[in-house]
Order: structure tokens, then sequence, then C-alpha cells
């Protein structure tokens, strides 16, 4: 079955909210001192039983946005992130509190124990204790100007730059850097959705080209190459051509040396809005 | 509080002595010759959503406009079936929600809420799929597990049983079916590692009259399909598509969930009778009259919970009563109804699970479909070839019409250690990356079980399908889109764009002041329409 479980937390935030209302009224006179952090100690680290059901775990819940790696898939990479810093604690908070205004749901107290928490973020320290070290950072600086040389015309940083790419403001917190060296030397490998290129060839034929933002049986909606974004009715239309390549150009090593791909990933790591 | 119920109690008498009863059982027998009227799930007891309805016709269907939107206000998405008397639909929604509506204007008459407990355990949203209706009374299944019947004229509780215990991961979202004189209601939450069942109720008192348990228990000829111990408690086999009826043979056939928990094959050696099975039952006991399993000892959250259409078909010139199934696990069945032995089977997916269904009923199975820690791809995915969306079958083309699904996923196995109350699947799906889902409306010859016509979706969709005498299908793709084809070629003729996807619901059709309306539930909304008023 299909899950919507970030409707029905909603719902039952809102009934909390209501509830609390309904409490109101004079606020109590002594207020409990906040519940220490479960992930302060955590008494699954290393113990081979703990992470094997924190993997179970992590696999029923976590892996269809997180990958089965943690490495990331729609989802944040998990490895880079505690890598980064990330602690016990925040991965903890992350998981039981999930992050509004995205994709990740809060695992419900009922639904998910503490203790089910603490075994996976075991499993999670685990994999992530085996994880290839990173390379070197590269130039970051040097990064930047390439970005701005070679990347900004189509991907927008902070406000900046082109919108026919995904927006990288972000994506440092999103992708690791295995993912960022292979979605820059094969963009077609896989294409975010909302960016599949497409032409659409109009009755009078007009071919427009670009990246397709949504469609369905009867129409489609397209931003072309001069960033202008429009629908059209597919009655109205002489063709439709799906393209499996991306409009982002091929960076391989003629386009881009590797000196300049690893300052280029180095640059998009650093970018976490 | 006594004084409240008894007020409650006698209000509802007078009520009912106001007036004749709204619905009968020779009403719910008659199923859709009134054209003012829509009282089951499934339009008629053989569950063909097929209404006789010919003012909208495939000449004039482009002309359809919508005539007036009711917003339910609240979250979460419609997946039911509304009910229509006497010009005024009774719909339930999410979170237990139900409203009575004027069907000519779409305005609200009244509302019910339900107070739910705010730790529910709920695998797959706070739907509800419907209402059932007899006399003067409304039948809903409530999320926290619980049967309650409403006044039609107000709203109020009537009765109000509970069917588990919530708190064990039982809850209830199927449309209830009323049989004479029982509502038959089923119990989900398999991912829970409930046991399922379905249940019969006397539609005026509210007490339980049988119990058929979906799980095999000890004394149970099918207790030896599970293994030895109390595995068979966390068995699963949810109820949450409502089932057809027979009155010939007064048998009810409703199809079963999955068993549990869903992915984890070792926790549950056998068979697992009666999960994602076709069961027959007598209406008045109970009792098992057969039972066909589609997909034995299931491993990838196949419930057979689709509605079994009812039919009279010639199959080589003899006359046979038949179930027609297209289920979860990718193949359509043509089944006998009085035996329960297949007559034809074919795959009307991608199945890359079976090779066929064997002379023994049996599918034949094809190796490396056994989900485990590193995972196996497997066609279709756990959402199936198709799944609680309601088919339809046209007798005039005697076409089945159904939404289908062409996935694949990755299936993976866990050992999971059971906790009641908190969800046990055993398992998960993942998607993998270069796999294109997609949908389509396909028209299936039951006789033959091939596919006569498709129209495909961009993307897979979950919506039911409608057909009328005028040779008119009605079906919804992924994407919110309402559309109308010939029955015969599979034409496009009309569509609108509604915003949402309509879910697990079908257009419905009726009569109101000499108007054929289409009524169509999708997202928060409820959508009529109907031809242009002629002006003189």
């Amino acid at each position: 079955m299909t899950r919507t479980r970030s409707m029905l937390g909603l719902a039952i935030v809102v009934l909390a909210c209501g509830s609390a209302r309904l409490i109101g009224g004079a606020p109590p006179a002594r207020q409990a001192p906040p519940a220490p952090n479960p992930a302060v100690r955590n008494p699954h680290l290393g113990n081979p039983a703990s992470i094997r059901a924190g993997m179970a775990l992590y696999r029923i819940k976590c892996a269809d946005c997180h990958g089965l790696d943690a490495s990331g898939y729609r989802g944040p990479d998990l490895i880079a992130a505690m890598a980064a810093g990330a602690t016990d604690e925040r991965l903890f908070q992350t998981i039981r509190k999930g992050v509004p205004g995205t994709d990740m749901p809060a695992a419900r107290e009922f639904d998910t124990p503490d203790d089910d928490l603490l075994m996976m973020i075991a499993y999670l320290r685990k994999i992530g204790s085996v994880a290839p070290s990173e390379n070197p950072v590269g130039n970051v600086e040097n990064g930047a100007r390439v970005f701005a040389a070679q990347c900004a015309s189509c991907h927008r940083v902070a406000g900046r730059g082109g919108r026919i790419g995904p927006d990288l403001t972000r994506i440092g917190a999103s992708r690791s850097r295995a993912a960022l060296t292979r979605e820059i030397r094969t963009p077609s490998e896989w294409i975010t959705p909302a960016f599949e290129t497409v032409t659409v060839v109009t009755k009078d034929g007009q071919r427009v080209r670009g990246v397709k933002k949504n469609e369905d049986v009867f129409s489609i909606q397209v931003m072309d190459t001069r960033e202008r974004i429009q629908g059209y009715m597919k009655s109205n239309l002489q063709d439709i051509i799906y393209d499996n390549t991306s409009l982002m150009p091929v960076f391989d090593r003629g386009r881009l040396s590797d000196a300049d791909l690893n300052d280029v990933v180095g640059y998009l790591i650093t970018l976490r809005g | 509080m006594r004084a409240f119920v008894m007020i409650v109690i006698c209000s509802a008498t007078l009520a009912a002595q106001s007036g004749p009863a709204q619905v009968t059982s020779q009403d719910l027998l008659d199923g859709l010759k009134d054209p003012t009227k829509w009282l089951t799930n499934g339009g008629e007891y053989n569950g063909q959503r097929h209404s006789p309805l010919t003012q909208i016709t495939p000449e004039n269907v482009d002309q359809l406009v919508a005539q007036w939107t009711f917003q339910t206000g609240t979250l979460g998405s419609f997946q039911t079936t509304p009910i229509v008397i006497d010009g005024v639909l009774y719909v339930t929604g999410f979170n237990n929600n139900a409203w009575a509506i004027d069907a000519r204007s779409g305005r609200q008459i009244w509302r019910y809420r339900r107070e739910l407990p705010d730790d529910l355990r709920l695998c797959c949203s706070a739907v509800n799929r419907g209402f059932a209706a007899l006399g003067d009374r409304l039948f809903m299944a409530t999320l926290d597990a619980h049967l309650i019947a409403l006044d039609m004229r107000t709203g109020s509780v009537l009765f109000d049983v509970e069917l588990a215990d919530y708190r064990l991961g039982y809850s209830a979202t199927v449309a209830p079916l009323v049989v004479k004189d029982k509502v038959i209601v089923g119990i989900a939450g398999a991912e829970y590692g409930i046991r399922g069942f379905i249940d019969a109720f006397d539609v005026q008192t509210g007490k339980r009259a049988w119990r058929f348990y979906t799980v095999a228990g000890p004394g149970d000829p099918g207790a030896r399909s599970w293994p030895v111990g109390d595995a068979y408690l966390r068995g699963g086999g949810s109820i949450w598509v409502t089932g057809t009826y027979d009155p010939q043979l007064n048998t009810v056939f409703y199809g079963t969930g999955n068993p549990g928990p869903d992915y984890y094959s070792n926790a549950r050696e056998g068979d697992n009778l009666y999960t994602a099975s076709l069961v027959a039952l007598d209406a008045d006991t109970g009792q098992l009259r057969w039972h066909y399993q589609f997909t034995p000892h299931d491993v990838h959250d196949w419930d057979s919970t689709q509605v079994p259409v009812l039919a009279d078909l010639t199959i080589n010139g003899q006359p046979r009563k038949v179930v027609m199934f297209a289920n979860r696990n990718g193949f359509f069945y043509t089944i006998d109804r009085v035996t329960g032995k297949v007559i034809v089977a074919k795959p009307f997916v991608t199945t890359t699970w079976a090779k066929e269904i064997g002379t023994d009923g049996r599918p034949v199975l094809l190796p490396g479909h056994l989900p485990d820690e590193d995972g196996e791809k497997t066609c279709p995915d756990l959402g199936g070839g198709t799944n609680f969306m309601s088919p339809s079958y046209d007798p005039v083309t005697r076409l089945f019409f159904v939404t289908a699904r062409e996935t694949c996923a990755t299936f993976f196995a866990y050992d999971q250690t059971f906790k009641a109350g908190e969800q046990y699947t055993g398992g998960a799906t993942s998607r993998p990356r270069d796999q294109k889902n997609f949908g389509a409306l396909r028209a299936i010859d039951p006789v033959t079980a091939t596919m006569k016509w498709e129209f495909r979706y961009p993307a897979t969709s979950a919506a039911g399908v409608l057909t009328t005498a005028s040779g008119l299908v009605f079906a919804g793709d992924g994407d919110g889109n309402v559309m109308a084809f010939e029955s015969r070629t599979g034409k496009n003729l009309w569509h609108y764009q509604t915003g949402f996807q309509m879910r697990s619901t079908a257009g419905t059709t009726y009569m109101v002041d000499g108007r054929q309306y289409l009524l169509v539930p999708s997202g928060t909304a409820l959508t009529a329409f109907a031809l242009p008023l002629r002006r003189p």
C-alpha cells in the first residue's frame, strides 16, 4: 500500500494544537525540564545484534529515500551528513521530528520507539565508519570560478544564475561527492524529474526545446531554453520528441579537467543553504 | 449520559415512523433499475458498476459541464463511492468525516465528524471507502475499528460497535455491504500483524451474527497451511475492499489481503490460507463454501482486495456463472463462482514471478522472486497490476475494464521481531532507478482473458472505472483527469482536469429531475457534471 504518512502526521499535529488550545489558560506553575536526548547515551553503538536490527529498520523506513547505502537517492546523503559532523543527537531529533516543508516525515513514538531510532543510528554509524574516505576537498575558490564560468548560466545558487537546470543552493547537503562527480561527468545517467529534455513541435512547425515540468495525457508543460514556461495542449501539437539525453552537456575531461572537476565538486559540497 | 442516549433512540424511532423506509432489501436487489439511486458500493450486488443510463452518449459526452463542486474543507483525499437516494448524496471522507449533500446543488445538509483517538495505527492514510444503506440507516466502518450506524436524516449515531482493538493495529476503511438483515464489514491492519476477519452484524441491533477469519486457525482445514505455533495470530488477511453478493446462491464473495509479515517468507512457511484469496461465504452463516487462493504464500504484499465482479457468460457454448477478478499479482481470472474452479487466467500486465496459472489453479512460479536482504526485482511492484480501484464490466460489449499498472520493484525481506501494535512488514521495496512505470485503461475479454484495447497514461493511476449502457467508459488517469471513452474501441471522447487524481473511487452516475449526472470525487472535492440544460 501507498503511504501518506506526512498527511496523517499533519492531522495529528492539528489535533495536538487543538488540545493545547482547549487546555490553555494559565501557564503551568513549573515547567518540566526538557527530556534528555536519548542519543546522548546510545547503548546500541557497536552492538552487532542491534546494528542488524537497525539495518532492517533503516531499510524498511528510510532506504526508499536515502538509498540502501545511505548515500542519498531522493533524500540527502546521510553518510556525507555524518562525515560533515552531524551528531547522533541531531540525527535522532531529525528522525523524530521530521523536516517541515520536505518529504521527511516525523517518526511517531508509538510507531517507532526511541529504541528503534537508536538502533538505526547504530547501523548508520557502522556503515558511515566504513564508507570510503572522501577525496581532498580541492580548491574551493577555483571551483567557484569554474562554476561561474561553466555552470551558472543554467544553475542557480542563492538567487543568482540560470533556471533551466536544478537550483544548487543546498546541493552540498543532499549529494555525496561521488554522486556530484557522476552527475557532472555523465549527466544523462539519471535526470532529475522536471528536468527531462523534450522538444514540442507546434502545428505550424515551430520547435520548442526545453525541459519537461509536468505532463498528463492531454497536456505538457515546458521551460524552454530561454527560460520561458508554457503549457501546450497535445491536440494542438504536431509532435512531442522525448530525449533521454540531458540538456546539460557532458563535462568530460576535454571540457573539464580532473583538477577543475575536483575543485567544482569541492565548491558544491560547501553549498548547504 | 443515559438520558442523552434515550433521547437519541427516541428521536430515531419517531423519525423512522414518520415516513416509509428509504431503502428496502428489494431496492438493494434491484440495484440500478431505478436510475435515481446508487445504493451499494458497486451500484449493484454484482459489482459491475455498469449503469443503464443513456442520456449521456458517445455523441454528446464532450458537452458535459461541471454543475457544482463540493469541498470537504478537511485534510485528505476521497476514496469513497457516494450513495444516492432520493436526490441526496451520502458521502464518507477522510478521518471519518461524512456528509449528506443535496444532489441538485452540492450544498451540505448535515455533517458527521467522528472523534478519533490520536494514536491510530494506519499503514495507509485515514481514508474511508463509503457507506452502506438500509431502511433509514447508513453504515460506516471507522478508522478505530468500529462499525457505526447513522440516521440518514440527521447523521446522528444509532449504534456503535467495536470490531477489534485499534491499539493492536486493527482499523477499518471498507464500505460495508448490506445483505438482507445483516451488514457485512471487514477489518484491516495486515501491516501490523493482525488476524483478519469478515463480520456480519444485525442491521437493527448491531449484534454480531457471524465472523469468518481470513487466517485459518486451529480446527480449520486451512490451519495446516500455517506453521505450527501462533504465526496465524499475526497472519494478516485484511479486508478493505467491498465484496459482492449472488442472491441466487446466497453467497458473498470477498477478496482477502496479504499475509503478515508482508515480505519475510520464513516467518510463515506454507500457503497461508485464506490470505491473498477469494472466499465464497454463505451470507446467512458466514460458512466457507469454497476458496481460491490467487497467490499461495504471497511475499510481495499483493492483497487480493480487488472487486470480485459477477456475471453470467457463455463459454464454449455453455452458460456459466462466473466471477471475474483482475488481481494485484498481475493475472486476470475468470472463475466458476459455483465451484471456485479457474476457467481461464492470463496476465494483464507484465508479470515476472509466475509463468502461468497451471491446470490445478496454482501459479507456476519462476525462480528468483523470493525477497531477501539483498533484494530481488519483480514485476509488478507492491502496488500490483491493479489494486483497490474498482473495475467495471459492460454486459453489452462483454468487456471487463480495469485500471492497469505497469510497474516493477526491488523487494527486500528481513527478519523482524513482532511487537503488538507496531508495524510488522518484514521488508520493504524500492523502485529501480531505470524503472519507467506507467498506467493504462485496459479492456479485457473475460472469456479468453485477452486484452482488446488499451489507453495508456504517462503515470500509474488508482482511479476506478464506470460504464454506461450508452456505450461509454469513464475512467481517471494518475494526474487528475476524468475521461470518457467509447466502450468498443477505447477512443477518448472527453476529459476534464479535476486537479487531483481519483484514488479508489470511480465516477458514479444517477438521474435527478430528468438529468443524468456524472459524480466525480477527487482530492477533497466532489464535482457533478451534466449536459447543458436546453433553454426554450
